[in-house]
């Protein structure tokens, strides 16, 4: 076989690839695209309308947004949650993968229980547990502070984290911190220098999950927030469409777009590091 | 990769830290809101409504602000739904706004749970003054002698129509027309005009209400429903064979175009509503849209009262004096009725009514439209809703969805309605 | 929950790498001392997680189950009324209603959004041009999904001579659109959230990455096709995530609430006709709508307890068909 033909096929192949590809995307994408097409419709012709683009598109609803929403400039909201975001980030990247190292490599007694408690946490409607909470933070003088929205995170309370970590830590090599061990290693080093690194893709995995989780939150803001400068995106989404008023449908759909954009970067910047996991790491010496 | 990624570390510790110490700020720096310090006091202001309201509301309290420099009022916000949430969350938690936005199905709820204020101190130590209200609404907010609620707005139930389609039927919907009258008139334009005579009024709470008053009944009584089974049965059957014959929009092409409504859709030449939302069908729609009177039995009555969104203060609050304050110049200041306008009906007192000459033809219809039921002497009063009627409503319209779906027969719809009432309202 | 415990990470399969690895040489004395070093070890590096626990998580977890067993109208005192709420709730056609359409649910779309994440996983593992672009591109839905404003593009994605019903008619169907129909809206609700499978999808990939390369280089030497390096290296490999994907959607949709909410229409209502009307729904509108927070409570531990059992079976299995790198010490 020559060269020639051996690449003739490669990129025969790869356009097969993209062309399955694209396909596939096409038909995922076409309620975004419906979004995009409605936010350059006006208000009144956003519901209940079959066409994807307007005849003749309008930018008015990305224009309107500039003049804020009650009296609140669009990026108060913004960075509000972006501070909300990067913050429930770190919180989680270092508080669970602490819990993760501990349920997947250290052999404490209770581990077992614990690990079951921690399940638990996971099977309970969170709805339940939203009052106790919520007078829980007012005995403690937090309401309407970011707190409430965080302390958690810094906490491990999110045990899906835990859990997505830790079944990444348990199918690292066994050589590995078997032979840091045999170095005299603690767990701290073996931790910090071998377990953290080689668990990126878990990582930043966890990490846009974070990021989207705390961006999407709704109730948590909604109960915990009483001034609209303190609100975030999500709570700013809702202050066009009530009952008692004209729906301005087009201004919240542009504004559902543009909110999508920061959690856009966030994912474009993080995604390449999924791309150097193991196969890349340096592992195979 | 080994330099690149202790760095990374370091500067994630190093934002960590950061993080940690702003989360503290954040906490020393901005405690509860109704704290009072120099002589000020804040008090918390909680409404539901959005975005045009919140501008509203807030030019009115600069003026408040203005007037009474010793008071700083802090607003919150969110859309109907999640504003009960909220306040359902934090009143529980003992920790409701100082004031706010209520309506009638609440006032005899919350009150049993003790979290509204009796406002009646305050009137008599002349903080709060219970003068100029329009057509008996003073008495609006009133439960078993405690005042609960000081009435903002005021609006009534109407009948939206799409004035083209009824004027092409030869249909001028007078006050005084019967329910005979209007059937027949939903009978031509649907017959002319291939649209529904009427979006379809089976699942509104306050219509049936109008309806059952007419009888000389009302939807609820102190405690309980004012109506039977049988009452209810003979209702929605009517409704039924109304969606059967077209006369009402088929109910699966309302669920579609929702949230818009069917008459600004199109589908439809009217619907019940309250008076003050008819804004929102001239907005939403391409037709000519105008109020029409309510139906009657006798050709006379139709069971009409003025409703209203109102004010209330909480029974928490460290600041009776400031809250009653704070109603009283958003009840009667008519630079507050300028601003405001017809955003949550039409003024409630006279002073504040005759303030804000609305300019634009929807407002001028909605003031156009209470003062001529004002003056026929229609309007009664109403006693509030008994706890658990925001339930019942709920339950009475997604019942009356499922029937004139088909999804389940009148008969069972009646049943399951009349089960969930009465775990509802505790009877 | 007892089946948890037996299935905790002490007794997993023993890997074929392990075998390798040095044996336990210890002595009793050093085993002892390394346990007391391993205990405090792991206390440290759990203490986050138990604070949490003890402060936000046990608390509030310990209330409502103790809510459970009473008539609480989030304002009175509770009132102790044995196992009330429990036989209320099975007599409550809503409530029956509620277990039915989240049974259809979780049924249905679980195995669907699993399948297709893996599906978009495998594609996008390939060394192709343009990963960024298609990785982002397919996880755009996730990032919406959770927007009010899907709840109109849904709307019109599902009525009448929308593109749904378009499509369904080429096919010779007529079942018109599916968001007023309440025996095909459960269907949309479906479709929404398979839609959005960008979280199930980018954990296979992580764990696809987290293959050693050498091992499909060492199946090509043999002559392995594309298939069996697939059913032979790939899926034993990614096990663990596949355990943890399935575990935490099953999860996730025995919860599902946010999609509903927003395509039901009307506060927590989930209609027409109940059709949407999940079991997270249900208990939010009697607990917040309508404050019988003593019956929410009651519904969801009896939700605890049934999810728990499926988690306690899933672990169970894991045994049988998960591989893990560690082995038993």
């Amino acid at each position: 076989m020559s060269v020639l033909t051996a690449y003739r096929r490669k990129s025969a192949g790869s356009l097969a690839w993209h062309i399955g590809s694209l396909a596939v995307l096409a038909v995922v994408l076409y309620p975004v695209l419906w979004v995009i097409g409605g936010s350059l419709k006006p208000s009144s012709e956003i519901v209940g309308s079959l066409d994807l683009f307007p005849a003749s598109p309008i930018t008015k609803n990305y224009t309107r947004l500039t003049e804020g929403i009650a009296d609140i400039p669009i990026s108060t909201f913004f960075v509000n949650s972006l501070f909300l975001a990067v913050g429930s980030v770190i919180g989680v990247l270092i508080s669970c993968s602490l819990a993760a190292y501990a349920f997947a490599k250290i052999r404490f007694a209770g581990r077992n229980a614990l690990f079951a408690v921690m399940i638990g946490t996971l099977l309970l409607p969170y709805h339940v547990l939203l009052i106790p909470q919520y007078v829980l933070f007012q005995k403690l003088d937090l309401i309407n502070t970011y707190t409430p929205l965080l302390l958690g995170k810094y906490l491990a309370t999110d045990a899906f984290f835990v859990f997505l970590m830790m079944q990444f830590m348990r199918n690292l090599p066994r050589e590995l911190d078997e032979a840091a061990r045999l170095d005299g290693c603690g767990h701290l080093r073996i931790y910090w220098s071998i377990v953290l690194p080689l668990c990126r893709p878990a990582l930043i995995t966890s990490a846009i999950f974070t990021f989207i989780n705390s961006w999407n939150d709704f109730l948590g803001p909604l109960i915990y927030l009483n001034e609209p400068d303190k609100y975030t995106v999500a709570l700013g989404l809702k202050m066009f469409v009530d009952q008692d008023a004209v729906a301005d449908y087009g201004g919240m759909i542009a504004m559902s777009l543009v909110a999508l954009l920061p959690v856009l970067a966030f994912f474009m910047a993080f995604q390449r590091y999924l791309v150097d996991g193991m196969a890349t790491s340096g592992l195979k010496g | 990769m080994g330099t690149t990624g202790s760095v990374d570390r370091r500067s994630l510790l190093k934002a960590a830290g950061a993080s940690l110490a702003t989360l503290g700020l954040t906490a020393a720096g901005c405690g509860s809101g109704s704290g009072s310090g120099g002589g000020t006091v804040t008090i918390r202001y909680a409404w539901w409504g959005a975005d045009d309201r919140a501008k509203k509301i807030n030019q009115t309290i600069a003026l408040f602000e203005k007037k009474y420099p010793k008071i700083k009022v802090k607003t919150d916000f969110q859309p109907y739904a999640d504003f009960w949430t909220k306040f359902q969350t934090q009143a529980s938690g003992g920790n409701p706004p100082d004031v706010f936005q209520n309506a009638i199905g609440f006032l005899r709820k919350y009150n049993d749970k003790h979290v509204l204020l009796d406002l009646n101190a305050q009137v008599k130590a002349g903080n709060l003054s219970m003068d100029g209200f329009r057509a008996g609404l003073d008495a609006f907010g009133e439960v078993d002698g405690k005042l609960l609620g000081i009435p903002v707005g005021s609006n009534s139930m109407s009948l939206v129509i799409d004035k083209d389609a009824y004027r092409r039927a030869g249909i001028t919907p007078k006050l005084g027309w019967t329910w005979d009258d209007y059937y027949a008139g939903l009978k031509k334009i649907h017959d002319g005009q291939h649209i529904a005579g009427d979006t379809g009024p089976m699942g509104i709470m306050y219509v049936y209400d109008l309806v059952l008053r007419q009888a000389g009944k009302a939807f609820f009584t102190e405690k309980d429903l004012g109506f039977t089974e049988a009452d209810l049965t003979e209702w929605w059957n009517k409704g039924f064979e109304g969606v059967k014959s077209g006369i009402y929009a088929d109910p699966k092409k309302v669920e579609q175009i929702k949230p818009k409504a069917g008459l600004s859709d199109g589908l439809s030449a009217g619907e019940f509503t309250w008076d003050n939302f008819s804004v929102r069908y001239t907005a939403e729609g391409k037709g000519n849209y105008g109020l029409a009177p309510i139906p009657s039995t006798d050709g006379k009555t139709t069971g009409q009262y003025l409703g209203s969104l109102m004010l209330s203060g909480s029974a928490r609050t460290k600041h009776p004096k400031e809250v009653a304050q704070f109603i009283n110049f958003m009840v009667h200041e008519p630079a507050v009725a300028k601003i405001m306008g017809y955003d949550r009906g039409v003024p409630s007192t006279t002073a504040q009514f005759d303030a804000f000459k609305p300019s634009d033809t929807v407002a001028q219809g909605i003031s156009a439209y209470e003062t001529q039921i004002a003056t026929a002497g229609v309007l009664q009063t109403i006693t509030p809703h008994p706890a658990g009627a925001d339930t019942c409503e709920a339950a009475f319209l997604r019942i009356a969805n499922d029937v004139s779906l088909g999804t389940s027969s009148v008969d069972k719809g009646v049943k399951q309605f009349f089960s969930e009432a009465k775990t509802a309202l505790g009877t | 929950m007892t089946h948890i415990q037996d299935a905790a990470p002490e007794r997993l399969v023993k890997s074929s790498g392990a075998q390798d690895g040095p044996g336990p040489l210890a002595v009793p004395a050093a085993l002892k001392r390394r346990g007391r070093r391993e205990n405090l070890a792991g206390l440290l590096f759990l203490s986050p997680w138990v604070v949490g626990l003890l402060l936000l998580t046990a608390g509030p977890m310990l209330a409502s189950l103790y809510l459970a067993f009473t008539d609480y109208n989030l304002f009175d005192t509770p009132k102790w009324i044995g196992l009330q709420n429990f036989t209320d709730m099975f007599g409550d056609p809503r409530w029956q209603k509620s277990v039915r359409v989240t049974l259809q649910y979780v049924v249905i779309g679980t195995p669907l959004k699993l399948l297709l994440a893996l599906g978009v996983a495998l594609l996008l593992n390939q060394n192709r041009r343009g990963q960024a672009f298609y990785r982002a591109a397919f996880y755009a839905p996730s990032l919406i999904g959770a927007s009010v404003s899907i709840a109109i593009v849904w709307r019109s994605l599902f009525s009448d001579d929308a593109v749904v019903d378009r499509a369904q008619q080429l096919f010779g169907m007529e079942a018109g659109g599916w968001i007023s129909n309440p025996d095909m809206k459960i269907y949309s609700l479906v479709l929404l959230t398979v839609w959005q499978f960008g979280a199930p999808m980018v954990i296979f990939l992580a764990g696809l990455k987290q293959v050693p390369n050498e091992l499909y280089e060492a199946a090509e030497v043999d002559g392995a096709g594309t298939w069996r390096r697939f059913w032979n290296i790939t899926l034993p490999m990614i096990s663990p995530v596949l355990f943890f994907n399935l575990l935490l959607e099953t999860i996730h949709s025995f919860q599902v609430f946010g999609s509903a909410y927003i395509l039901g229409g009307q506060g927590s209502s989930c209609g027409p006709a109940d059709s949407v009307l999940v079991y997270t729904c249900y208990l939010y509108d009697q607990g917040f709508a309508n404050g019988r927070m003593g019956f929410a409570s009651a519904m969801a531990w009896l939700l605890l307890i049934t999810v728990g059992l499926v988690t306690a079976v899933l672990f169970w299995s894991q045994k049988r068909w998960v591989h893990y790198e560690e082995g038993a010490r």
